[in-house]
């Protein structure tokens, strides 16, 4: 089991659980200061609660696969973790009103999920020979 | 950005200390002092957004305007980097209604107002019935009062001067309406509003929602009004007038109608009853205006209309009366108003219909006529005559000072001072014997504030009534003279400045005890 990688899924569970509610926080600023119709509030507040859901499986997953040394979950949450990079891509790009703070967030998200694919890729590799 | 500029309110020309102004040229750059307007951008929240900044150079000679575009960057983390909601940044215009989406925005938007339903005035008695269903349904103010069929209605112009029958009548709400209607002879039997029995046909519901009682609309009164516009009233007043076609006219077509409903404290209907005015149309008639009024009274009184509350109201008539031989107390009635002759649109005196308008108080009112004189005219006949033309039939000896003044108050009442003038005083010739007829009639009437200062109330204080005659000097056989003759209402404030009262400046009182330099002393 690689270490690099549990340390990796514990920071990326902590940190998620702050980008998560700083994001909530900022939904809720920009529906008060901007006008946020409630077509364009709906949809944004369900995907960030998809990606929470999404992120708890994953990083679970990924965690068992690790410490059990199974390829199985391993390549599971890998393929979750393309659906979270999406949707942080999402929170990054395409919401209705990307602030700064969101970026710079998303950003540290994405190169966090980047880093895990790659150790994902390297574990499954070393799991399977 | 580089293209708003908020200051260029002239087209074509331009604005002084406008620097992004495009109508102004280098020569005109160099005249100004300051640019009004130094900095032009998007919406400030937004991270980087182009600035387009204007300034003037003044150490060059001549001054030159500086034009530059950058970029401005919001150092706040939370500047917006991206706006996927691309109607953030401006007001959303509204739908514009077509056909198909006007039911839609009518259910969203209208309410009450806009409502073409009857059903929605009966939105009480739901709630009505849920708490209280043995209380009986009465009629509050404004509620429209209800026939079998629908409402009384009460015909008004509603946005051109057309007649719109579909104007009820509100419960104690007194209303008089003026419009026009298309009329034709041919037509007169079948137009429904210029009969009778439209404004008659249905009975008033005594309470709001029960059909159990109904209240008849009786025919008080009617008036018929002749082709030439002079009226009389009919003695038997029980027959319905329908409109018939006579000799090419058509006759008994409604011009007016007033209703006057009785009501008790309850809010019940107890009595109905309408005056009608019929009138005839010719072949060339196209349109009549007819006019409604409503008026309610309560049962078991008789309203006494009150100028006021103890002072008068401005633009309410003056009240007047006479004071009989023998009896101290002057009686009022309607027909001793103080009143002062209508201007005509024929400004013929001798062929003036007597029209008077009463005076209503603080109006300054002047009218008059002009008279057409002749050699054959007898100088005292005439002279009665318009003496008679200026005052009216019951010209009043009393005047109310207070809005309120009872008949039983002598000391309430003013009389009213008559003075004579004549308009060649300064002349003092053989002609003062000369006839002298009277040419205007001036009333003035001083007022005065009265009261506490917050809530001053008018009081008349003094009427004065002054005749100003001419002499009518004789006219060559053949010739004819036009004098005009004038009547005028002034309404003087006398009253005297309010003088405030100051309290006494306060003093200090110092008193030193008597010990205070004790071992001294």
């Amino acid at each position: 089991s690689s270490v690099s990688l549990q340390i990796l899924f514990y920071v990326n569970g902590a940190y998620y659980i702050f980008y998560f509610l700083a994001t909530l926080a900022m939904i809720v600023y920009k529906s008060q200061v901007f006008s946020y119709p409630d077509s364009f509030l709906a949809p944004d507040l369900a995907l960030l609660f998809i990606m929470a859901i999404l992120e708890a499986l994953r990083l679970y997953l990924g965690s068992k696969g690790n410490l059990t040394e199974e390829e199985a979950p391993l390549g599971l949450s890998l393929v979750l973790t393309v659906g979270s990079a999406l949707l942080c891509i999402y929170f990054l790009a395409w919401q209705t009103y990307v602030l700064q703070a969101d970026v710079i967030l998303g950003a540290i998200l994405l190169f966090t999920y980047g880093l895990e694919s790659v150790l994902e890729i390297a574990a499954i590799a070393a799991f399977v020979s | 950005v580089a293209k708003l500029c908020v200051c260029d309110l002239l087209v074509a020309q331009c604005d002084v200390n406008c620097c992004c102004d495009p109508d102004c040229t280098a020569a005109e750059f160099s005249l100004f002092t300051t640019c009004s307007i130094p900095i032009v951008t998007g919406d400030s929240r937004l991270c980087s957004q182009k600035a387009a900044i204007y300034s003037l150079d003044v150490e060059a000679n001549p001054p030159e305007r500086i034009f530059k575009l950058i970029d401005h960057i919001n150092p706040n983390v939370f500047c917006i980097h991206t706006a996927n909601y691309k109607q953030a940044f401006s007001f959303i215009s509204p739908e514009t209604p077509t056909s198909e989406n006007f039911d839609q925005l009518l259910k969203q938007f209208g309410s009450a107002t806009f409502s073409t339903e009857f059903d929605s005035w009966n939105i009480n008695p739901d709630s009505q019935s849920s708490s209280d269903t043995n209380e009986t349904y009465r009629y509050e103010y404004g509620v429209p009062i209800q026939t079998v069929d629908a409402f009384v209605r009460l015909p008004s112009p509603v946005v051109s001067s057309w007649c719109s029958d579909a104007n009820p009548a509100g419960f104690l709400v007194n209303q008089a309406t003026k419009c026009s209607r298309l009329v034709s002879v041919e037509k007169c039997s079948t137009i429904q509003a210029v009969s009778m029995l439209f404004y008659i046909n249905s009975s008033i519901l005594a309470k709001w929602h029960e059909f159990v009682f109904q209240v008849n609309i009786t025919v008080q009164s009617i008036i018929v009004q002749s082709l030439n516009g002079m009226r009389t009233l009919l003695n038997s007043n029980e027959v319905l007038r329908l409109p018939t076609v006579l000799d090419e006219l058509c006759i008994n077509i409604v011009l007016g109608v007033s209703y006057h409903i009785t009501y008790t404290e309850a809010g019940e209907i107890i009595e109905a009853a309408a005056s009608f005015v019929l009138g005839a149309i010719t072949k060339e008639t196209l349109s009549i205006q007819q006019s409604f009024e409503i008026s309610f009274t309560q049962v078991n009184t008789k309203p006494v209309p009150l100028s006021g509350n103890p002072g008068y109201v401005v633009g309410l008539p003056v009240r007047a009366g006479f004071r009989p031989h023998g009896y101290p107390l002057p009686n009022t009635d309607k027909h001793g108003q103080l009143t002062i002759l209508q201007s005509t649109s024929n400004q013929d005196c001798l062929a003036a219909a007597g029209a008077r308008t009463p005076v209503l108080f603080g109006y300054n009112m002047i009218s008059g006529c002009k008279l057409r004189i002749t050699a054959a005219m007898e100088c005292q006949l005439l002279a009665q005559t318009l003496l008679d033309l200026l005052k009216g039939q019951n010209f009043p000896e009393y005047v109310a000072s207070f809005g309120n003044s009872q008949a039983q108050d002598v000391l309430d009442w003013v009389p009213i001072t008559h003075l004579h003038t004549s308009e060649q005083v300064k002349i003092y010739n053989v002609f003062q014997s000369s006839c002298q007829i009277p040419v205007s009639l001036e009333i003035e009437v001083q007022w005065t504030k009265y009261g506490s200062l917050v809530n001053p109330q008018a009081r008349i204080v003094n009427v004065t009534a002054t005749v100003t005659t001419a002499a009518l000097s004789q006219l060559p056989s053949g010739r004819e003279r036009t004098v005009p003759i004038t009547s005028s209402v002034v309404f003087t404030d006398i009253s005297s400045p309010a003088e405030p009262g100051y309290k006494a400046r306060p003093t200090i009182n110092v008193k030193l005890p008597f010990d205070f330099f004790f071992p001294f002393v």
